[in-house]
């Protein structure tokens, strides 16, 4: 029988023609000079459309009206990434189910973490304590803190700013338009958030599903006095909403979840407790630039004017 | 690079690493960056219950030869369940990031038994232009579930498929892997593999064996194999993953390898045989996920399938001790063609529960290895295999799963008799820790 070495040449071969295919194939240097951006969340992307402007082009990964927390790590998210210049991240665990794997697999060192291309929105703003701190470790744990600050214009104000000196940084020759434009977008939300507050009664009780729209106690006359799930991840069960009943019995307020969770356990204390319920988007839709999410923010204090 | 056979070693590395592990974990602070500079830990524990309902035939036709055995370690480490309770795949994984430069990955997975070093590895994180490299012990990336563990399986067994053609591990080897990433929209990625080749798909013996009879002085007959220096094995594989919209999500792969080397004998009181040759195989691999937006999973789906097609090219030769008399061996060649295939299905019929159904066929192609036929040679030719399952799967939290899954082996033997077999199991499967991302 012949019997062939594998052949060292042959492997060097495949090695070098990867290589070759790699060198050969790599998109023209010159040919764009606008930013890859690639947002996780479409919150994040409507801050990227309005402060980069024409110099970047945005992709949203999440579809805005799924749960950040469980997305696949599609090889789609795989292909965008590989070509980004600047990944932005919302952080604190909401995305650990799927982005690290979508990372390794986009093989683009300019988007590793630590590096000027990773944009970590969680490590520029103060985080809420997430309950998942404080509870029984279900596997749902956030430890750095609550993740879900997308629904505070004032945080996203401030994650502005740093976007807009990180876009500086990337694209030195536009560092005083990015800046301006951040400068911008930071006070339009701050503005709008005061604005919709003004408007609304104080001192309104809300139940939410999840942590998710904890946030809006930060901006808008809103107290969180429970929640719909048992425990971070775990639908509600009957005995908690009954117990939630029991605690909320002859208050007022409102319920609110988010349009990817299910209605049931909202629809129970609606009856029960005559408090309205909404289902609510947590982020823009996916195309949004900075009127998306005012719109949005919008549709968050709308709930809170029903009666 | 620890070995399997260094258990006390592996044990020693453990403790030192569960020692080292508070003061890493202190460390572990987020900074404004988001980098981790820890160690990320994570224990998956399984049980599992199984029940042989009624008895079939255990071993498919045509795929004893490297199964279960040629490994030349001293453990039986065949994977089969005991009938009631079994402690199942577990596995300690370690996973640290050197900077953005590289990343390092230690899986120890253990049963009541043994304790293996499954994978051990370097990944680069910082090469430009789409490359990767990877070196150490690992699971190959050919196929699709060949590089999944235990954990992120939708069935509580490993496809037949996988397990015959290339064994209870899949391909798990020590060696390098290069990878690319194109820059195109649709995710493209290329990728060869130089693995040492000694498992049991590629068994390898090397030279200086012998064999001994009883006779006083022993007559000794040496073994007719040469020593190969590795790596013996190489790989390649293609995937590519389309973009298609928000509820849909596909990847496709193409994958083969070929061995240099295939080594096998066995020794009988009067002699050796002997199996000398090379080897090749090829698949296909599909996945398609469908995400219905609602919560818990309700309503998802996920399909999967793989084919995978063998050939080993061997020379035989049983070599007897009686060389004077006119029986001074048998010779011959020929080549094994065999081949194996599965599909999959989970749906996601309520919030948190799965329910799922495979189907497989092992052997539609199935040119056994080379044997000894009287004088002179034959290659077998055998029917073939199939299984059919059904699971059901809950999660009640995140990292925890319970699977009942009903399997109905038929499964037809060398001689040609076919027989049903009807296996319940049920699994429980807890991941501890900081379990990593799920990749696609």
């Amino acid at each position: 029988m012949l019997k062939q070495p594998i052949p060292k040449t042959f492997a060097t071969a495949g090695l070098s023609g990867l290589a070759l295919l790699a060198a050969l194939t790599l998109p023209g240097q010159a040919a764009a000079s606008e930013l890859n951006v690639v947002a996780t969340t479409s919150s994040l992307g409507a801050l990227a459309r309005e402060i980069g402007g024409e110099q970047t082009s945005v992709r949203v990964l999440a579809p805005p009206d799924r749960d950040a927390h469980y997305l696949d790590a599609r090889p789609s998210f795989m292909a965008a990434m590989r070509n980004a210049d600047l990944l932005l991240e919302l952080g604190a665990g909401l995305e650990e189910g799927w982005l690290p794997a979508a990372t390794r697999g986009a093989s683009n060192p300019a988007i590793n973490e630590g590096q000027r291309g990773h944009f970590y929105a969680a490590g520029k703003v103060e985080l809420r304590r997430s309950i998942t701190q404080d509870g029984p470790n279900m596997g749902h744990v956030h430890e750095e803190g609550n993740p879900h600050f997308n629904t505070d214009p004032l945080r996203m104000a401030e994650v502005g700013l740093a976007l807009g000196e990180r876009l500086a940084e990337l694209d030195s020759a536009n560092a005083d338009v990015y800046r301006e434009r951040a400068e911008e977008t930071a006070q339009r939300l701050r503005e709008h958030a005061e604005h919709l507050a003004s408007e609304l009664a104080p001192d309104q009780n809300i139940v939410v599903y999840h942590e998710d729209l904890d946030y809006l106690e930060e901006w808008l006359p809103a107290n969180v006095v429970g929640y719909l799930e048992p425990a971070p991840g775990i639908p509600p069960t009957g005995r908690h909403l009954q117990s939630l009943v029991g605690e909320l019995e002859g208050m007022d307020g409102h319920v609110l979840y988010a349009e990817f969770q299910p209605p049931r356990g909202a629809e129970f204390l609606e009856r029960e407790l005559g408090w309205d319920s909404h289902a609510v988007p947590l982020d823009p839709p996916q195309d949004a630039g900075l009127d998306g999410y005012l719109e949005l923010m919008e549709t968050w204090a709308s709930t809170f004017r029903t009666r | 690079m620890l070995h399997p056979r260094h258990h006390r070693n592996a044990l020693t590395g453990l403790t030192v690493l569960a020692c080292a592990t508070p003061a890493l974990a202190v460390a572990q602070a987020p900074d404004d960056s988001g980098s981790d500079w820890g160690m990320d830990i994570s224990l998956i524990l399984e049980g599992i219950y199984y029940n042989e309902m009624s008895e079939g035939i255990h071993e498919p036709a045509g795929f004893d030869d490297g199964h279960d055995h040629g490994h030349g370690h001293d453990h039986d480490h065949d994977h089969s369940f005991d009938d009631g309770f079994n402690l199942g795949h577990n596995e300690l994984v370690f996973e640290a990031s050197l900077g953005g430069l590289l990343d390092g990955t230690l899986m120890v997975g253990f049963d009541e038994d043994d304790i293996e070093i499954e994978e051990a590895y370097l990944t680069t994180r910082a090469l430009p232009a789409g490359l990767q490299l990877k070196a150490g012990k690992f699971l190959s990336e050919i196929g699709y579930i060949n590089s999944r563990h235990v954990h992120d399986w939708d069935f509580v067994d490993r496809p037949l498929v996988n397990e015959y053609l290339f064994g209870n591990h899949g391909i798990q080897e020590t060696g390098v892997q290069a990878t690319w990433v194109a820059p195109t929209a649709t995710y493209t990625q290329l990728g060869i593999e130089l693995l040492q080749g000694d498992n049991s798909f590629i068994p390898y013996e090397g030279g200086g064996g012998s064999h001994s009879d009883d006779d006083d002085p022993p007559n000794e007959i040496h073994s007719s194999f040469s020593d190969v220096s590795g790596p013996r094995l190489i790989t390649a594989f293609a995937k590519f993953g389309p973009e298609l919209g928000p509820d849909h999500a596909a990847q496709f792969g193409v994958s083969g390898g070929y061995a240099n080397t295939w080594q096998e004998e066995t020794e009988h009181g009067s002699g050796l045989e002997e199996w000398d040759g090379d080897a090749w195989f090829a698949g296909l691999d599909a996945v398609y996920k469908y995400s219905s937006g609602r919560a818990y999973g309700h309503g998802d789906w996920r399909v999967q399938g793989e084919y995978f097609y063998r050939e080993v090219d061997l020379d035989y030769q049983r070599r007897q001790f009686d060389t004077d008399h006119e029986r001074h061996g048998i010779e011959g060649s020929g080549k094994s063609k065999q081949d194996g295939l599965y599909v999959q299905g989970v749906y996601g019929f309520a919030p948190r529960w799965e329910a799922g159904l495979r189907t497989e066929a092992l052997g539609l192609t199935n040119d056994g290895r080379i044997e000894r036929d009287g004088q002179d040679t034959t290659i077998p030719s055998f029917d073939t295999s199939y299984r059919h399952s059904a699971q059901v799967t809950f999660r009640p939290v995140e990292p925890v799963f319970l699977r009942a899954q009903l399997t109905q082996n038929d499964f037809v033997d060398d001689h040609g008799d076919r027989d049903r077999g009807l296996e319940f199991l049920f699994q429980v499967n807890v991941a501890l820790g900081a379990h990593g991302a799920h990749r696609f």
